[in-house]
């Protein structure tokens, strides 16, 4: 499975912005959240713009940060996916694009959290793509 | 801010659930709930994916030993209203949400089955209205702060099956609670697939619906910064003094809530509890020995009528 790796902001005519994923408390475990700020910056660019990230299907992802008053920024996290804006999407890729984004994730959270024990869990509950080579 | 999931359940499951619905408006959300029969009230509460339907086999012969069976849904399970934010939901909330449902129907002299976080939001409620409650039956769940189990502190697979983006991933769109979580939770696994498995996917048909599955998960305390730290710690004391007879059943296979920790530990708390008796079952030991645990129940509360026990 190839990298899932940050890009600049793509160009986005001709395209939509396709839900996929959303967390309301990205800091329930605050080394999660630490990975987002340090990877993008965000502490300096708050919330000026979106994430952008490479998939490995070549597919790019905006990962958009959510602030609350009273907590520290960012405290939500909204995935979507850049795709064709009159085409519909591909379920199964956009899943495997999922799992490699959180694969991505847990490894630059770093320990305790491994992506070994993610793809446990992942084969533990039949997920598809953590059994995909 | 809501879905409204009052569809009617497959036919296939309607003849196992065939209880009249009933709602009530509490604290503004729309709570599902099955009323059946007379007498002192049963409660039956279940937690984390479930929702009535874990009771099915419970409600006739509680009924027909003369008592009312109430069996809510939880807002956000069953047939109950599912908000879509996760703000909705808090563990003091959902206990003042049963408070509102007991008390618009008036209910004295109540036995509260507690199960999963119907224990946390049952006994809460029970420590909060003692005149209301006559007593307690406690199944495979805990009222303390430090961390439930073992279990709850290690990352595989608990943490991280509910951690920031992997719980929406893979309670959400793949359903990993509802689905293969409880069907690995109970004993007879074969029997749970044929019969009873639809019931819990069904009612948690997307995504959005299954939002509670993996905001439950998060309100387990693992420290003291924990947000429901103080309310567990309040309970255990609560618990500790309290009188209101009590019955302690188990899952004799249950591994997460294994009953040498967590059975004894009620027993330590409520010395003057019966129990505990341990039973065929998991953490959903409704699922595979609902029969006896119906029998254990209604014979506990035979002799708290006889011996004219009221709260």
């Amino acid at each position: 499975m190839t990298e899932v790796t940050p890009i600049k902001m793509p160009s986005l005519e001709g395209k939509r912005l396709s839900f996929a994923l959303a967390e309301d408390r990205l800091a329930h475990y605050p080394e999660f959240r630490d990975f987002f700020v340090r990877t993008f910056d965000l502490d300096r660019k708050g919330l000026s713009e979106p994430g952008f990230v490479h998939a490995p299907s070549g597919g790019a992802y905006a990962l958009i940060f959510i602030g609350r008053s009273g907590a520290p920024f960012p405290s939500g996290l909204e995935i979507y996916a850049v795709v064709d804006a009159l085409e519909p999407i591909d379920g199964d890729l956009l899943d495997r694009d999922l799992w490699s984004v959180l694969r991505w994730m847990i490894g630059g959270v770093g320990a305790p959290w491994t992506v070994q024990d993610l793809d446990r869990t992942g084969r533990l509950y039949r997920v598809p793509a953590a059994s995909s080579p | 801010m809501s879905i409204q999931s009052d569809s009617v359940l497959p036919a296939t499951l309607r003849d196992r659930w065939p209880y009249a619905p009933r709602y009530a408006n509490v604290n503004g959300w729309r709570m599902h709930y099955v009323d059946e029969g007379e007498g002192d009230p049963v409660v039956l509460l279940h937690g984390n994916p479930t929702w009535g339907f874990l009771y099915r086999d419970m409600i006739a012969p509680l009924v027909g030993g003369g008592r009312r069976v109430i069996v809510p849904d939880m807002i956000g399970f069953g047939l109950s209203e599912k908000p879509t934010r996760e703000q909705a939901h808090c563990l003091d909330g959902h206990t003042a949400n049963l408070t509102a449902l007991m008390r618009q129907l008036d209910l004295t002299r109540i036995t509260l089955v507690c199960h999963d976080w119907g224990g946390p939001t049952g006994l809460s409620f029970a420590m909060s209205n003692p005149a209301r409650v006559r007593a307690l039956t406690i199944m495979s769940t805990w009222a303390w702060p430090r961390p439930p189990a073992e279990f709850h502190t290690r990352i595989f697979p608990w943490r991280m099956m509910h951690a920031p983006l992997i719980g929406p991933y893979l309670l959400g769109n793949h359903r990993a609670l509802a689905g293969r979580g409880v069907y690995l939770s109970v004993v007879d696994r074969e029997r749970f697939a044929d019969t009873a498995q639809a019931a819990y996917e069904t009612v948690l048909p997307d995504p959005a619906t299954r939002l509670l599955t993996w905001v439950w998960p998060r309100w387990i305390p693992l420290d003291e910064n924990a947000r429901a730290f103080e309310r567990f710690k309040w309970l255990e004391q609560e618990l500790s003094s309290s009188k209101l007879p009590a019955l302690i059943i188990w899952g004799r296979e249950d591994e997460v809530f294994d009953a040498a920790t967590f059975a004894s530990r009620f027993k330590r708390l409520l010395p003057h509890a019966e129990g505990p008796h341990l039973v065929t079952g998991r953490h959903f030991l409704q699922e595979d020995s609902a029969p006896e645990i119906a029998r254990l129940i209604g014979s506990f509360l035979d002799r708290l009528d006889a011996n004219g026990a009221k709260q």
